[in-house]
């Protein structure tokens, strides 16, 4: 498929994100506009606070509060190749994407075992 | 020699995980007020759960891509988001529900209080889910529920009327005394239907699909487990309405404790049923308060694009390791207020039914269409069944709620 006849709708919004080392980085949750001249897209962005504007604003509130209000802009030239799932061309790390950085990694990686399959 | 053994040791897996708290309850107490006459609802749902269950592993294994995966694809963030909330209140309550059947069980065995078996239950679930991996929760969990097949020989000890059982498996409503009560019927047909047709099954079975590494050469694999296992696992859920209608009914007992319900094998097998049946119970709801913590985590985590799986160390996918964990201990706090579990149980039933089509439609689409599946597509009777079952938990999810209510939980 060409970039030409990409439909974002279908293609690309709400399509699981991997990195270059195919870790999944969560969900294109919006996607960016540059609607100064001729309108074309400039970044995906990841993260509920992204997906909860998509939402009436009570559902927006809950969602918000449930799952968080991060967002992550992945500017489109870290698109690599889209296919059921949109690659990036850099690591999770490199672009902020990484999972083993929150809160939730500080309380599991303190367990006992965590490093083991 | 090594499929053949990944075979059966899948079709008892199947089997034995098949039961869990909210089967028990209902199938027996069915049994119990009605007799043989919603038999034909368990050979129903039964044929149902192969449909979708069959439909879901075929998914997974072609296209690597689990049921929530499929569901924010296809029906894009609010619907499903609406959709995730919802399964994740029916597994959040179906957990806590196995969770106090696992201390009631516990109970029962070696008396004592039951606030600390909730406690212990917690503990030994976190530390089983923490340290196995995801085969030897399936392989122990499953294969030790298939104990309760004690309640399988203790029908042949009982005085069962045959010809009322082959006559109980053709729709039928049977002559009842008030309007009311043919309301109850309707209540239990739907509980029944959504008991057996749970969709954290079909939400565990692809995940488990994707951790087991299927790909489209399983596809017969697939086939086989679900439709044997299913199969026998609802024999099973047979036995459990032939001992509330053999067994319960002539006296008048309507049982509600999963320790009451072990009685019957008890009567008919001694000390050894009455063990067997505890011990079945025990890793059957264990085993069902793991599906469902899982499945709310691998939901969570398929939904929102984190990294998942048991097959990964735990610091490699925190927040799905975070998630089950935190599902386990709000399902213990529930448990820890006092409610009944059975209760908690018949609730989650009921709106898990409500939950079915946001879950099936997606999976139907995905699975005939042939861009996604290419050669794995649904064939006809796929198709046909897909269809048939889709509509009827569509109008099965619009009377549920409304009978729940009118017939207060089922009791008139």
């Amino acid at each position: 498929m060409s970039f030409h006849d990409l439909d974002l709708s279908d293609h690309v919004l709400d399509r699981q994100v991997i990195d270059s080392n195919h870790i999944l980085c969560g969900k294109v949750d919006d996607i960016e506009f540059d609607d100064t001249g001729e309108l074309r897209v400039t970044a995906i962005l990841v993260g509920n606070g992204a997906a909860s504007e998509r939402l009436p604003e009570f559902f927006k509130y809950v969602s918000r509060k449930l799952f968080g209000t991060r967002v992550t802009r992945v500017s489109w030239s870290e698109v690599d190749v889209i296919t059921h799932q949109v690659k990036l061309k850099s690591t999770a790390a490199e672009l902020g994407l990484d999972e083993r950085s929150g809160a939730a990694y500080g309380i599991v990686s303190s367990l006992p075992s965590s490093w083991k399959k | 020699m090594k499929k053949a053994l990944e075979i059966f040791l899948g079709i008892l897996t199947a089997m034995g995980g098949f039961v869990e708290i909210g089967e028990l309850v209902f199938t027996v107490d069915a049994g119990a007020k009605f007799g043989y006459s919603l038999l034909w609802i368990v050979a129903l749902g039964t044929i149902g759960i192969i449909t979708y269950g069959e439909m879901s592993g075929r998914i997974a294994a072609v296209t690597e891509m689990p049921v929530f995966f499929l569901i924010r694809q296809r029906a894009g963030y609010a619907a499903g988001l609406a959709t995730l909330l919802a399964a994740l209140g029916v597994s959040l309550l179906t957990c806590a529900a196995e969770i106090g059947g696992v201390a009631l069980l516990l109970k029962t065995l070696l008396g004592g209080n039951y606030f600390i078996y909730v406690v212990l239950a917690l503990v030994f679930l976190l530390l089983v889910v923490w340290f196995l991996s995801f085969q030897a929760i399936e392989r122990v969990f499953g294969l030790l529920g298939l104990m309760m097949i004690v309640f399988v020989v203790a029908v042949f000890y009982f005085n069962v009327d045959w010809a009322q059982v082959g006559a109980g498996f053709i729709p039928n409503v049977p002559q009842l005394d008030t309007s009311k009560d043919y309301l109850v019927y309707a209540y239990f047909a739907v509980a029944l239907l959504s008991s057996i047709m749970l969709p954290y099954e079909t939400y565990f079975y692809a995940a488990g699909a994707l951790e087991d590494g299927w790909n489209a050469s399983d596809i017969t694999l697939n086939r086989i487990i679900v439709i044997i296992g299913f199969t026998f696992g609802s024999v099973l859920a047979i036995a459990l309405v032939l001992t509330g209608a053999s067994f319960f009914k002539p006296l008048m007992i309507e049982p509600q404790l999963p320790g009451g319900v072990a009685l019957a094998p008890a009567f008919a097998l001694g000390k050894w049923g009455l063990i067997a049946a505890l011990v079945g119970m025990f890793f059957a709801f264990g085993g069902a308060a793991i599906e469902n913590a899982l499945s709310g985590a691998y939901n969570l985590s398929h939904f929102f694009g984190w990294t998942w799986g048991k097959f990964r160390p735990p610091k490699d996918a925190p927040r799905f390791n975070l998630s089950w964990i935190v599902i386990f201990l709000l399902a213990t706090v529930i448990i820890l207020t006092g409610v009944d579990p059975v209760e908690v149980v018949e609730y989650s039933i009921i709106f898990a039914v409500v939950i079915l089509p946001f879950t099936y439609f997606p999976m139907l689409l995905v699975a005939q269409d042939p861009k996604e599946m290419g050669p794995f597509v649904n064939g006809k009777l796929a198709n046909i069944l897909g269809w048939i079952f889709l509509i009827l938990v569509s109008m099965v999810a619009l009377a549920a709620i409304p009978l729940l209510i009118i017939t207060n939980g089922g009791k008139g």
